[in-house]
């Protein structure tokens, strides 16, 4: 998967849990700060994502995630190792 | 129906959850298990499989584990995978009396919430004690969420009104909001808001304030409440109770007297426990998920288990699930034309 596809996918996961409009998708929108997410909510994201990528985020990896752009660096990373 | 069970949950399992479910199947002819656990242990209690399918679970998440961390760890937990025969539609229910934190998070982030539902209510049903009342109520959020929002109240307003309605069996229950006085300018900020919000929802019958000393007295049939309040109004009751039976106990004993009148008025004495029997109420339901998701006491025995299936059959059956996303599909859509 490209790192554009990547980023197609969890900008709609983000659009869609989070109720962000389709233009402020950006790599750089932070999570912790820029939207309205609690713990709560970032756990489930955390947990969609490793559904939709079929990829285990460890706790520690997660905690390191705060921005869109850190993400598909992440998945795109963990997917050529599996690969 | 299907129910998914957690064998390895509570301080008497996995003998008395099986004991327990062996009843349930007994006096629901519509129900089938699947018991979650260490395959060789749960079959050697198992006395008759019909209706009964036990499903391998290597692991256990113990009391002590840290909830989150626990179900995102032990994939192979009698819990996680119990729970995600749920998400996947094998099971119509979740059934635990494990570690609370951990049936919770699985209940969360495993089956997840109906879309439109910002946070899970937990519900419990307590006794109505008044002269001849034999009732109950309902009371929600009792601990799910330590902190919360106006949104939050309104949308457990709606869920334990569906509940009151499908499960309870009560045509229009009233709903109260707990407060710290009955009139609409007591309690905090969120808790003004909210009364002004429910008050001007037409699809429930909004009753006002409701005090905590007046709901084992029916002041409603739902009971509204955030989380952090519900939670010590919960054990405020039940540690009042155990308290006031503890007093009367020894005050009996400490007389001839008193020990004389005792044998009098046993029958009395009798009924009041039965009245007060917390296993008879089944157990705790984590409201606003996709899935049914229950959660009794950790001493459960096996007419408690049997008895929560009962409650667990009251839901299923009910359509309350379906009827709930249905709900919030339809009041997401006027949202959204609304915008328009």
């Amino acid at each position: 998967m490209t790192k554009q596809e990547i980023f197609d996918k969890i900008g709609s996961i983000i659009e869609d849990r989070f109720e962000v409009e389709h233009d402020k998708v950006t790599n750089d929108l932070n999570f912790r700060t820029d939207l309205d997410a609690d713990s709560i909510d970032f756990v489930e994201f955390i947990m969609e994502l490793e559904d939709t990528f079929g990829a285990e985020i460890s706790d520690d990896d997660a905690e390191k995630l705060n921005t869109i752009g850190q993400v598909v660096d992440y998945v795109y990373d963990h997917q050529e190792t599996a690969e | 129906m299907k129910i998914a069970v957690d064998a390895m949950g509570g301080d008497n399992a996995p003998e008395e959850i099986v004991k327990g479910i062996e009843l349930a199947r007994d006096a629901y002819p519509d129900m089938e298990f699947q018991l979650y656990g260490p395959k060789e242990r749960i079959q050697a209690l198992v006395t008759n499989e019909e209706r009964i399918e036990i499903v391998h679970a290597a692991s256990v998440i113990a009391m002590e584990d840290e909830p989150v961390r626990a179900v995102r760890s032990k994939k192979d937990s009698s819990i996680v995978l119990a729970a995600t025969a749920v998400k996947e539609g094998r099971a119509d229910a979740f059934f635990s009396a494990g570690n609370t934190g951990a049936v919770l998070a699985a209940g969360l982030f495993i089956i997840g919430r109906i879309k439109g539902i910002d946070r899970p209510g937990l519900t419990t049903t307590l006794p109505v004690v008044t002269g001849d009342a034999t009732g109950s109520f309902t009371m929600l959020d009792v601990g799910a969420n330590a902190d919360y929002k106006l949104t939050n109240l309104e949308q457990f307003a709606v869920l334990g009104n569906f509940y009151g309605q499908t499960v309870m069996g009560i045509e229009k229950p009233k709903v109260g909001l707990l407060n710290n006085g009955t009139e609409a300018d007591k309690g905090d900020k969120v808790h003004r808001a909210a009364f002004e919000q429910l008050s001007s929802m037409e699809n429930i019958n909004f009753i006002g304030n409701v005090e905590s000393r007046e709901l084992l007295n029916g002041a409603a049939d739902v009971v509204v409440t955030d989380g952090f309040t519900g939670n010590a109004t919960l054990k405020a009751i039940e540690g009042t109770a155990l308290s006031m039976l503890s007093l009367i106990r020894s005050k009996i004993m400490a007389s001839t007297k008193a020990k004389m009148g005792y044998v009098l008025s046993r029958n009395a004495f009798h009924e009041v426990g039965q009245v007060m029997d917390y296993s008879k109420h089944g157990g705790a339901v984590l409201l606003g998920l996709k899935g049914a998701v229950v959660k009794t006491h950790g001493s459960a025995k096996a007419e408690t288990v049997r008895n929560t299936m009962g409650q667990i059959h009251q839901i299923v059956a009910s359509g309350l699930i379906a009827k709930t996303v249905a709900y919030f599909e339809d009041a997401k859509a006027t949202t959204t034309d609304a915008e328009k």
